[in-house]
């Protein structure tokens, strides 16, 4: 399993040049903890609404996000907007 | 050489951007052909699995429109293929009406993974280049 992004990259070039670097991984420690506390009641909406479709959907939906979540690592985004130059990475 | 690259090359003689930096800005501006070349390069080197979905998009030199270049984690691409199935039949509808509406005829629930794993198979092995109004797309895997 892949882990998720550490970093995150803002970078805003034109007259004046700008690069942020924001430290994601201070933040996966608090969500986890979310998670962890919301993880029983993720099961029992789940078991309570198991005859509808979202009871699947919600048991699914926790475990699909965390996918797509560590799979942004490696997002690059390039953006030239005549003045300026915008740029958004994952790392 | 347009006013943005000339800028770009300040700001390396200035040493307010790194080399890496230049470069990697250089190949947004302008119609270079240093662009396609890197892409056939990396993409050609690249013929195991590919890692990257690239799509870059170059406006015609003195046209003043946005390029964009966007480099998508195969996995990503996975992963957003997965959450497909979240998507309700209703919002699918919507999707698919909203479709029909712009002249596609496609319904987004058969979209499938291994219909991806076929397109991204057959970008391993040829680049597509749309050149239409005053951009110019391309697309390939890297």
């Amino acid at each position: 399993m892949n882990c998720p992004p550490l970093l995150m990259r803002l970078g805003i070039y034109g007259q004046r040049r700008f690069s942020l670097w924001l430290p994601l991984f201070l933040l996966w420690p608090l969500a986890a903890a979310v998670a962890i506390v919301l993880t029983p009641l993720v099961l029992l909406a789940a078991l309570i609404f198991r005859p509808l479709v979202w009871g699947k959907l919600a048991l699914l939906s926790g475990p699909m996000f965390f996918g797509v979540l560590c799979a942004l690592r490696g997002l690059e985004l390039d953006l030239n907007l005549g003045s300026r130059l915008l740029h958004i990475s994952f790392k | 050489m347009s006013d943005n690259q000339k800028r770009i090359l300040d700001l390396l003689a200035e040493k307010k951007i790194s080399v890496d930096e230049a470069q990697r800005l250089l190949s947004l501006t302008g119609p270079e052909k240093d662009t396609g070349t890197k892409g056939s390069e990396e993409s050609a080197g690249a013929k195991g699995k590919p890692k990257y979905f690239r799509v870059q998009v170059q406006p015609e030199a003195g046209s003043g429109k946005e390029s964009v270049n966007v480099r998508i984690p195969m996995a990503l691409i996975h992963a957003g293929m997965k959450l497909t199935y979240l998507i309700p039949d209703h919002a699918s509808d919507e999707v698919n009406e909203a479709l029909r509406e712009k002249g596609v005829n496609f319904d987004v629930r058969n979209l499938k993974e291994e219909d991806f794993e076929e397109l991204v198979a057959a970008l391993t092995d040829l680049e597509v280049d749309v050149k239409g109004g005053k951009e110019k797309v391309h697309i390939y895997v890297e």
